[in-house]
């Protein structure tokens, strides 16, 4: 993935996952039944929305740190892959996993959440500990 | 190098994702996790384990009186301050002990009015209700008895902020001056009595020298009273991945099997989980009842174990008609300790098929008075089934009573008078019936929903009213009657009738007739009249003064007086000027009743 197209795809998630935010406050405000009246719903759509955007801009901060810091290309690529899907699986599988949950649980879909975080915190950590190759470390990496 | 990258950033969440589709697809197929389970084999855990996953039920459970129906002896709500009554020649004076713990003294009194001979002197151990009132239970020796723990003769009355003896809150006369035997006529055994329908999966533990050793899951009724022993439902749900499949596999509301949802219950299983305790019962197998408790588990079947009292019911080789007092003469209960058998009788219960306790109460609403659903509606429970259009001519003139558009009036005012004593009050009967004064006619043994408001007409103008006839004047007030001449229920619902807001006479009159029943020798027939005149009293500073003044638990010669005074400034009682007065009075049959609720 290229740096420009891990910057669209950021910036979409985080319209994505706003947008959501927009709705689940329409919900609110037109009191709709099974949003109002299911607490556990409302908490895993909230936790969606919230995890969905903020993951989304902390990789817009990925892609600017990659930069800085001169992560190898190879690093960069896998690193964009895993922060996007990391915004999709920790929002989406709140969010599926409160529409369709159990009484007092959330619903299988929020096993991908785990998956997702565990992408999000893997890339942050790369992103952190991965010096530039020898030949690299004059340039920042500004592609892959 | 790209292996190695790949494997870094993804590889954790692959391994997740294999392992989580692996526990679903196992947990899926797995045949122990679904459907019913042994709840015979399972074991109470008790309300906090519950609230781990149950937080907000756990939460309205527990401002409910549910919750404290049993507590320990720290939480009376009594003062216990060095308060004292005085009843029957015997003085009971409430302490704390050095450590704090309420502690109940009892003394006879001597002929100068001082405390003498100690013949009660325990620590608190249990309260038992925290609603109207709160009795307690202390643990002491009675000889020739082998029962360790017992009711004590005095209880904190919640409204009146006041103690009470117990028998002021049962229906019994005053006993006799000076007679232990009489002042501690309801000192009753706790462990093979109350402890069955005040606790958490409670055993008596009868042992063969006829002692007990007594066993609650919880003090008080908490979750699993309703719900059963939730062992194995806590061990089927420790999983995560049963959790979260479980809203897709019980969405097909098949039943979750490892406990009991009351809620999701037939009307029939529903009724039977509510019964077990609001309906008083004869147990199948006394003597497993004594050692291991009733059997009863929430969704099954409350016949299996017991047999609802109804008025022609015996135990053993007890007298015909031994419950007869405790029913009206169609069968519908006078007392409050038998709401189940009247929602047996409602014919909207249809034999299981139709009307649940839970289509009007909750147990896990914010209301803990009445437990009440939050969208609770007389006229909306009965338009389920009832399209009010179609009542019985309800808008021709004397359909439905007339009452159709008056607003103070709904459903449950007609259908579900306040005809079933309990608590020291009057409350509304659970048995749904059709108004009908004409039975009631010419009868002083049947109460008539019509008259229960219209305290100052009789069952004949009632009926003739109902059936949309040419209004006929009405002869003595049968409320009027009732108070005058009826037995203690009959006494007591008259009470209750002139203490309601919604009476026809004005509050001037039902004050006067209620002083009338300050004289009643029944304690709790003046506790309740007291009460009822402070509340009809209203704004009257100086009538409500005599009331304070007035103990009706004092002995007569205290008592007689400040009644005198409330009647000379209130005017006459009931029928004052009709000879048929002295006749209700001097007819009055007088029926003991050794129940309070």
């Amino acid at each position: 993935m290229s740096e420009s197209s891990h910057l669209r795809l950021s910036l979409a998630t985080v319209a994505v996952f706003a947008a959501m935010g927009l709705w689940l406050e329409a919900m609110f405000g037109l009191r709709l039944s099974g949003w109002v009246d299911d607490p556990l719903r409302r908490e895993f759509l909230r936790l969606g929305h919230a995890h969905g955007a903020l993951i989304g801009i902390a990789n817009l901060g990925l892609s600017w740190a990659m930069s800085r810091l001169g992560t190898p290309p190879a690093w960069a690529a896998r690193v964009r892959i895993a922060g996007i899907a990391a915004a999709v699986c920790v929002g989406l599988g709140f969010f599926g996993g409160g529409i369709w949950h159990a009484a007092h649980d959330p619903g299988p879909l929020v096993l991908i959440v785990p998956a997702g975080a565990m992408m999000f915190v893997a890339a942050v950590v790369a992103v952190a500990m991965v010096r530039p190759r020898g030949d690299d470390q004059s340039r920042p990496n500004n592609d892959s | 190098m790209t292996r190695h990258v790949t494997a870094i950033l993804f590889g954790p969440a692959a391994l997740w994702g294999m392992v989580a589709t692996a526990g679903l697809a196992m947990t899926w197929a797995d045949a122990d996790a679904w459907g019913p389970t042994d709840r015979r084999a399972a074991t109470a855990v008790g309300s906090d384990t519950c609230r781990r996953c149950h937080p907000d039920e756990h939460a309205s459970w527990h401002d409910s009186y549910h919750r404290t129906m049993t507590q320990p002896a720290e939480a009376a709500l009594a003062p216990f301050a060095g308060e004292t009554l005085d009843y029957l020649g015997f003085r009971a004076t409430m302490t704390r002990n050095a450590a704090g713990t309420p502690h109940v003294t009892m003394q006879r009194l001597t002929d100068d009015g001082r405390a003498g001979d100690v013949v009660l002197d325990v620590d608190v151990e249990l309260c038992v209700g925290s609603h109207r009132y709160q009795q307690y239970v202390a643990r002491f020796d009675r000889p020739g008895d082998r029962h360790a723990r017992w009711r004590l003769p005095v209880a904190w009355h919640r409204g009146a902020r006041r103690w009470i003896p117990m028998g002021a809150a049962f229906l019994t006369p005053d006993g006799r001056e000076g007679d232990l035997d009489d002042a501690l006529r309801h000192v009753t055994p706790y462990d093979d009595n109350c402890l069955f329908c005040h606790n958490t999966e409670p055993a008596p533990g009868l042992r063969p020298d006829g002692s007990f050793r007594p066993t609650v899951a919880e003090l008080g009724i908490a979750c699993e009273a309703c719900h059963g022993p939730a062992s194995a439902h806590v061990a089927r749900h420790a999983g995560p991945m049963r959790r979260v499949l479980a809203g897709i596999v019980d969405a097909a509301d098949a039943p979750e099997g490892s406990i009991a949802h009351p809620g999701k219950l037939d009307a029939g299983r529903q009724v039977d989980v509510c019964g077990r305790c609001h309906g008083q019962r004869i147990g199948r197998d006394i003597d497993r009842i004594l050692r291991h408790g009733d059997g009863f588990l929430p969704g099954e079947v409350l016949a299996e174990v017991s047999r609802p009292i109804l008025r022609d019911a015996v135990v053993g080789d007890g007298p015909a008609g031994q419950f007869e007092v405790r029913f009206w003469p169609d069968g519908t209960p006078r007392l409050s300790a038998y709401e189940y058998q009247a929602h047996l009788q409602t014919p909207c219960f249809d034999d299981g098929e139709g009307l649940a306790c839970g289509d009007c109460h909750t147990m896990h609403g914010d209301e803990p008075d009445m437990q009440l659903r939050a969208d609770y509606d007389e006229a909306r429970v009965c338009a389920r089934c009832h399209e009010p259009a179609e009542l019985s001519a309800a808008r021709a003139r004397g359909g439905h009573g007339g009452h159709v558009g008056i607003a103070d009036v709904d459903c449950a005012d007609c259908h579900r008078p306040r005809i079933t004593y309990g608590l020291v009050q009057g409350m509304r009967t659970h048995r749904i019936s059709i108004p009908d004064p004409a039975t009631a006619v010419g009868r002083a043994d049947t109460p008539d929903a019509c008259t229960q408001c219209h305290v100052d007409r009789d069952a004949a103008w009632a009926a003739a009213a109902l059936a949309g006839d040419e209004v006929v004047a009405s002869g003595p007030s049968r409320i009027a009657a009732d108070l005058l001449g009826g037995d203690p229920i009959q006494r007591a619902l008259a009470i209750d009738a002139l203490a309601q807001p919604g009476a026809t006479l004005d509050a001037q009159t039902r004050a006067a007739w209620l002083a009338d029943a300050l004289a009643d020798d029944y304690p709790a027939l003046r506790l309740m009249a007291w009460m009822a005149l402070g509340a009809v009293a209203g704004d009257d500073d100086a009538l409500a003064a005599l009331v304070a003044a007035y103990d009706p638990l004092a002995d007569p010669a205290a008592r007689e007086p400040v009644a005198a005074a409330l009647a000379e400034r209130l005017g006459p009682g009931p029928l004052t000027a009709d000879p048929i007065r002295e006749m209700l009075i001097a007819g009055r049959f007088d029926r003991e009743i050794w129940i309070g609720e």
